[in-house]
């Protein structure tokens, strides 16, 4: 047991107590030694007054002989600051214009202290991310939702909790803000409710066949795939609109800063419905096939499909091409993920491999994994541990991008067959929706533990919540901005530029202007193709050098034909071309 | 003294001045003076009076009284000092000044504010009123808050916890001036002068760089080496170890101006041998291989391929003209004949001119001569002008002979001479016999370099004097050097019969001479392969390198598959960027349960399974003929617009000539990088999105002239919910605060004398606001 008995903590009740952990250990013999940290917050911020509570005795000591340095504000950690950093900066090289150029550059000591403050507010993310932690000689896919339930305090253990349910797979889906949960069955059942406090907002039976169903940007507004149109229901199961324009939807995606509802047909068909003036933003078939592996980038708002062919293509409304198509596996895709920086995407084919791709750079792959079966469905959380569902299997994998993976973080087996599941943002929860109903299971470190209240708060209020409708209807992005750079709006549009200042220096008696169109840097350091370039100088290097000794191989038996007598001629054999003697 | 005796006194007075104003021979003219008030003028009082007022008349009337005299006497005293002030300026002139004057004034007074202006309209904000009262800041807020509560108990134990830092005044370092102004001005004055040398040195080093003249260059190359000479003599007496370096150092720069053989026919070496080599052959030998090793070293590497730009000869020439019909005197080449005989000129018809040739060298008869056409006479005269030329081109050299023949089979024996030499560069071995031979036969021997050595049939220089006056003048000198040739050829050919006497030195001679065949032979030919070689970035080791001593056929073919096969090297990248798959020990589902035991440790030998069995390959080229349709789509071709018999002839066969042709092909712009250029199977829609170009800046706001700087002008966004609200409102601050129910009063001159305003001084801010 190594829970620091050398700290003393103040003790709670939801604490476990080294004696409570020897009983488990009794309870469970395959199990020998194993250490579970609650995720609850208030034990992290325990520990964190501890910390604090020790440096302070410490600070207090060395008070008295050493004077402070820094008497104003402590100093940034300048590895901070660059995480907050946006660019180089201005530095009034292209403005001649003395009294402009003051002017500029005091607002650049302005976005300096930005981005100081920025950093400086990181000190306020008080709460730290949970973890499994076990012995040397253990494993995490050892501990199972049991062992976990009984060490965690009884608030974290209501999050484990299963709903048969006999409707048919069902699909699950939460609400933006982590709090609602929306459950379509395939026989018609729709229900949403209050996950936390199992309070529910309504249970209706469509009697159609629902394919799949979304939150829209609060919770009182759903929207449910049927067996032929898109209808919208309240919070009290009332249906207020049967969107007919959009039929036989296979999936779909709610994209909340646009508020755009993202939608492909069984035909093919892409439509983004504009949910808050009710219009079509944009109607097209992506003649790739019938699919239903479809996800969105938060990073972008793009809409990746996955196809039969192994291709991922991502769509934006305002153009009728894909925006990106990349090869991903030779055989038919079964589930596309993206995480939620726009960083990495997770594809698996039925060739039962997953490979993880640098989807910003729209490269990779990054890593490239062999399973024993083809993942059904994919999912990123919030701190990126990738869920993959392998029949009745749930594989949680915790830092599967950059490095490549031994094994999974956590490994959960049910009786019943996985539809597919969801993160549930800033818990650490995954929902499953399976074939019986749903579950609910724990994975520690799993979800993002700040919150930013204004961004989205699970515990809102009523009032707060009509006040965020209306800022997020306020701040609604165009749909035309959806591209694959979304600060692609922040940039000059160059070439037209370039026409327009050509233009205007062909006339006469007019002072042409000399501009500078270098755009501003992108990205600093070593970027994935100087990467790229050594790994493709060293092959090349390799590769020379082998084919310089093959030559050298091959070679060998020639010079030793030459000096063998060939065939004799007779009298004529002084017509055969001699070799050359070397001197 | 009574009144009656002042009178005559006057009188008497009256008379002496009468008198003695007599004697001055010259009239004068009383002024008039008025006495009493007319109305009437005379006219012979219109006498201009001057307007000079005469203090001494004005003093007249003072009479000598102690007091007047005191007056007279200043006035005259001021009389003296003062000058009379000159006359009042034009009123325009009077009025212009006054305004120039009143100018400079309100701009001096003016000018005062503008500090106050430039600060107001750089600061972020300008709060109204301007006048605030300053807030007394004598202690810190936290101490004033301190002394308006009482602590907790808890605060209290907090403090006796940890106590708050006493912060300390900061002691603020007053600067030191390491200089007085004096030493300023002078340190400034001293680096300005520095400044202006250099400057002034910079111009003359331009300016001596510029100078082209050769002469110039030698005599500033000899003071330098002297002056170096100079101190290499000075350090031999103080310091011989560094003299000794000096020396070496000169040395060395010798030996590498020697190396570059720069001085290939400047040096005494060479001005003796060329003096030498009007008479010795094996002189002018050496000369013409020192020559070819410096066009060797100095040669710069070419394409073996003839690049596009250049005028292709063989183009021009029609593939099928011998084939159509002989008689279009269209299709006729111009090209002379001799060449195309040359051509054709191998085998049995060579050996048969050949016979010819030397059976009429053997008769020489005049009359042949005389009696042969027009055009061999010509053809002749033709090749006779050109030697000529060729000899006055290298007078200083004086090597070539000009030589005449009376047959055209001259150009003929010219060009057999060249296929033999080739024949013969492939023989290695009998190369020395050859030599001999040709020596006897008295052939031409075409060279690679200018020197042109050639022997003379003596027989035939006679012939020159069949030939047009107009070459008589050069004659005699061609006889007379024919004749030195000759002389030098007997007494060469006697050297050759003693060096064959010696057999052991034959050896020598003979690869020797095969050295200089070597570079005597095939004038055009360039000798690539072997400079070039070393420049090849072959990966080969040293087997691929021909030996110097491969004959250049020899080293042609072998360098060219290497080239080739340097081509082969470049790799498809793909190949090695894959990623290799990890097996991954992952659950196994209840559907496929044929691994019962999870053993963790063991990696997972795979199966093969249906699925990787039909993996389609087919799915991935066509994605990358996809690739390359939607590659290819937005690359413009080049677009031909050559018209067939514009500005030539057209026709069957008939090819137009590459560089015509390229006039008229419009080249296809640059190729520009796709963004998924090196990304594999990865396609990047790069067309432009026209929705979002209304939303993107299309032109440069007013003080920006870099994209860059707007850019990064514009990064950071002002919403609270992206920066923090610190920031936020620090971002968002307008420029100018008036706080309400205040009167803004305008600014008195109270302003000037702010400190804040004082200490603005930023002068370009300044200068650009007092223009306005």
């Amino acid at each position: 047991m190594e829970n620091q008995p050398s700290r003393n903590k103040t003790k709670r009740y939801f604490d476990t107590a080294p004696e409570k952990d020897e009983k488990t250990q009794n309870k469970n013999e395959n199990v020998k030694v194993y250490t579970v940290k609650s995720t609850a917050k208030l034990l992290k911020i325990q520990k964190y007054k501890e910390q604090n509570l020790n440096r302070r005795k410490k600070a207090f000591i060395n008070n008295n002989k050493i004077k402070k340095n820094f008497p104003n504000k402590a100093p940034i950690d300048p590895k901070k600051l660059e995480l907050h950093s946006r660019g180089e900066g201005f530095t009034g090289q292209g403005v001649l214009h003395p009294l402009h150029l003051l002017k500029l550059k005091k607002r650049e000591k302005k976005f300096k202290y930005a981005q100081e403050q920025a950093a400086r507010a990181d000190i306020l993310l008080t709460e730290g991310q949970g973890y499994l932690e076990v012995d040397e000689d253990n494993r995490t896919t050892s501990i199972n939702q049991k062992v976990i339930a009984d060490n965690v305090d009884i608030t974290a253990a209501t999050k484990i909790f299963e709903l048969n349910l006999d409707f048919g797979p069902y699909n699950a889906k939460y609400s933006r803000n982590g709090r609602h949960l929306l459950l379509g069955g395939k026989k018609g059942h729709l229900a949403a409710f209050d996950w936390v406090t199992k309070k529910l907002h309504f249970e209706i039976n469509v009697m159609e066949s629902i394919h799949d169903m979304s939150w829209l940007h609060v919770e009182t507004m759903v929207a449910a795939a049927q067996k032929e149109w898109l209808y919208i229901y309240d919070n009290t199961g009332t249906e207020i609109h049967c969107v007919k324009k959009l039929d036989k939807i296979l999936k779909m995606e709610f994209l909340p800063y646009h508020f755009l509802l993202a939608t492909v047909n069984e035909y093919g068909f892409m439509s983004w419905l504009d949910i808050s003036i009710g219009e079509i933003v944009g109607h097209y078939n992506n003649n790739m096939g019938r699919t239903s592996v479809m996800t969105q980038n938060p990073y972008n708002a793009t809409v990746c499909l996955g196809n039969p062919k192994g291709v991922v293509s991502m769509w934006s409304p305002s153009s009728k091409k894909p925006l990106a198509k990349i090869l991903c596996h030779k055989t038919p895709l079964t589930a596309v993920a993206v995480d939620n920086r726009g960083m990495y995407m997770a594809t698996s084919g039925v060739d039962r491999s997953l490979k993880i791709w640098d989807i910003r750079n729209l490269d990779g792959p990054l890593q490239h994994y062999k399973l024993r079966s083809a993942p059904v469905h994919l999912e990123f959380s919030q701190k990126e541990m990738l869920a993959v569902a392998l029949g009745n299997n749930v594989e949680v994998y915790s830092d599967c991008c950059i490095t490549t993976t031994e094994k999974p973080y956590l490994r959960h087996r049910m009786a019943k067959e996985i539809s597919n599941f969801k993160f549930c943002p800033f818990e650490d929860v995954l929902g499953i929706g399976t074939t019986g109903g749903f579950t609910s299971i724990i994975v520690p470190g799993s979800g993002e533990p700040n919150f930013d209240a204004l961004e989205s708060n699970p515990f809102q209020n009523k009032k707060q919540r009509k006040e965020a409708e209306v800022k997020a209807l306020l701040e609604k992005i165009p749909a035309e901005l959806i591209t694959l750079n979304p600060f692609e709006v922040m940039e000059v549009d160059v070439p037209s530029m370039q026409d327009r200042m050509e233009a205007r220096n062909s006339l006469l008696y007019l002072k042409p202007r000399n501009i500078d169109f270098t755009p501003k840097h992108k990205k600093k350091g070593k970027t994935n193709i100087a990467r790229k370039k050594i790994i493709k100088d060293a092959a090349r290097k390799k590769f020379i050098n082998q084919s310089i000794e093959a030559k050298k191989i091959l070679k060998q038996p020639e010079e030793d034909k030459n000096s063998k007598p060939k065939q004799s001629f007779g009298v004529l054999d002084r017509f055969v071309s001699k070799p050359k003697v070397k001197k | 003294m009574d009144p009656e005796d002042y009178e005559y006194v006057a009188e008497e007075h009256d008379r002496l001045i009468s008198a003695i104003s007599k004697l001055d021979k010259t009239q004068h003219i009383t002024e008039p003076t008025r006495n009493e008030p007319t109305n009437l003028n005379s006219e012979f009082n219109l006498i201009k009076p001057s307007k000079k007022l005469k203090l001494d008349n004005v003093l007249k009337v003072l009479e000598d009284n102690s007091h007047n005299v005191k007056i007279s006497k200043k006035l005259k005293f001021s009389q003296n000092k003062s000058k009379v002030l000159p006359k009042p300026l034009e009123k325009p002139q009077a009025e212009r000044i006054k305004r120039a004057a009143g100018y400079e004034e309100t701009k001096k007074k003016i000018g005062r504010w503008d500090p106050v202006i430039a600060r107001n309209r750089t600061v972020d904000f300008v709060s109204f009123p301007l006048k605030t009262r300053p807030v007394k800041k004598d202690t810190p807020t936290n101490i004033f808050l301190s002394k308006l509560k009482l602590k907790s108990p808890l605060e209290l134990e907090l403090e006796e916890v940890d106590p708050t830092p006493v912060v300390e005044p900061e002691v603020e370092e007053e600067e030191l001036y390491p200089m007085s102004y004096e030493e300023m001005v002078e340190h400034r004055q001293h680096l300005a002068k520095f400044r202006a040398q250099q400057s002034y040195r910079a111009a003359k080093a331009k300016r001596q760089s510029k100078i082209k003249s050769k002469k110039y260059h030698r005599i500033l190359k000899k003071e330098k080496l002297k002056q170096q000479l100079k101190e290499f003599e000075e350090l031999q007496a103080t310091n011989p170890e560094e003299a000794l370096k000096k020396l070496e150092e000169l040395e060395k720069a010798r030996a590498l101006e020697r190396h570059t053989l720069r001085h290939k026919n400047t040096g005494k070496w060479a001005k003796n041998k060329l003096v030498r080599a009007k008479y010795d052959k094996e002189v002018r030998q050496q000369l013409a291989e020192q020559l070819s090793v410096s066009r060797g070293l100095t040669q710069k590497t070419q394409n073996i391929e003839s690049s596009d730009d250049e005028p292709d000869e063989s183009e021009n020439i029609c593939d099928i003209q011998i084939s159509q019909d002989p008689m279009n005197p269209w299709m006729l080449k111009k090209s002379d004949k001799s060449n195309i005989d040359a051509e054709f000129n191998f085998g049995y018809k060579k050996y048969l001119k050949d016979k010819m040739y030397k059976r009429k060298e053997q008769s020489d008869s005049e009359e042949d001569e005389v009696d042969q056409n027009k055009d061999d006479d010509m053809s002749s005269l033709k090749t006779l002008t050109e030697s000529l030329k060729k000899l006055n081109e290298n007078e200083s050299t004086a090597v070539i002979e000009s030589k005449t023949q009376e047959d055209d089979t001259l150009m003929d024996s010219i060009s057999e001479e060249k296929k033999s030499l080739t024949v013969q560069n492939k023989k290695n071995t009998q190369k020395e016999k050859s030599n001999n031979t040709r020596r006897k036969n008295k052939r031409k021997i075409v060279s690679t370099s200018e020197w042109v050595v050639e022997e003379i049939n003596p027989k035939n220089a006679t012939t020159e004097e069949e030939l047009n006056s107009a070459f008589d003048d050069y004659e005699d000198k061609v006889a007379l050097k024919v004749a030195k040739k000759l002389k030098g050829l007997k007494h060469e050919l006697k050297n050759l019969e003693t060096v064959s006497n010696k057999p052991n030195k034959k050896k020598n001679e003979s690869s020797k001479e095969v050295d200089n065949l070597e570079y005597l032979k095939l004038k055009k030919q360039k000798q690539m392969p072997i400079i070039d070689e070393p420049l090849i970035e072959s990966n080969k080791n040293v087997d691929e390198i021909p030996e110097p001593t491969k004959p250049l056929l020899e080293t042609l073919k072998d360098t060219v598959p290497s080239t080739t096969e340097n081509v082969n090297t470049d790799i498809d990248p793909n190949r090695f960027i894959e990623v290799k798959p990890k097996y991954l020990n992952t659950a196994v589902t209840n559907s496929e349960n044929n691994y019962d035991d999870l053993d963790d440790e063991e990696q997972v030998v795979p199966k093969v399974d249906i699925e990787e069995v039909f993996e389609e390959d087919d799915v991935v080229t066509s994605f990358r003929q996809e690739k390359e349709d939607e590659i290819n789509k937005n690359n413009p071709e080049e677009l031909s617009l050559t018209l067939p018999g514009w500005g030539g002839w057209a026709g069957k066969g008939i090819k137009a000539p590459k560089r015509k042709k390229n006039r008229f092909i419009t080249k296809k712009p640059p190729k520009t990088l796709r963004r998924d250029e090196n990304k594999g199977d990865v396609i990047i829609n790069e067309s432009k999105n026209p929705k979002l170009a209304i939303h993107k800046v299309s032109d440069l706001p007013h003080p920006f002239n870099s994209v860059k700087e707007y850019e990064e002008s514009i990064r950071t966004p002002l919403g609270n919910t992206f920066v923090p609200e610190t920031a936020h409102r620090k971002l968002i601050k307008p420029n100018v605060i008036t706080r309400s129910g205040t009167i803004i009063e305008p600014m008195d001159e109270e302003e000037l004398l702010v400190p804040r305003n004082r200490n603005f001084n930023n002068k370009s801010v300044i200068k650009i606001l007092g223009k306005q």
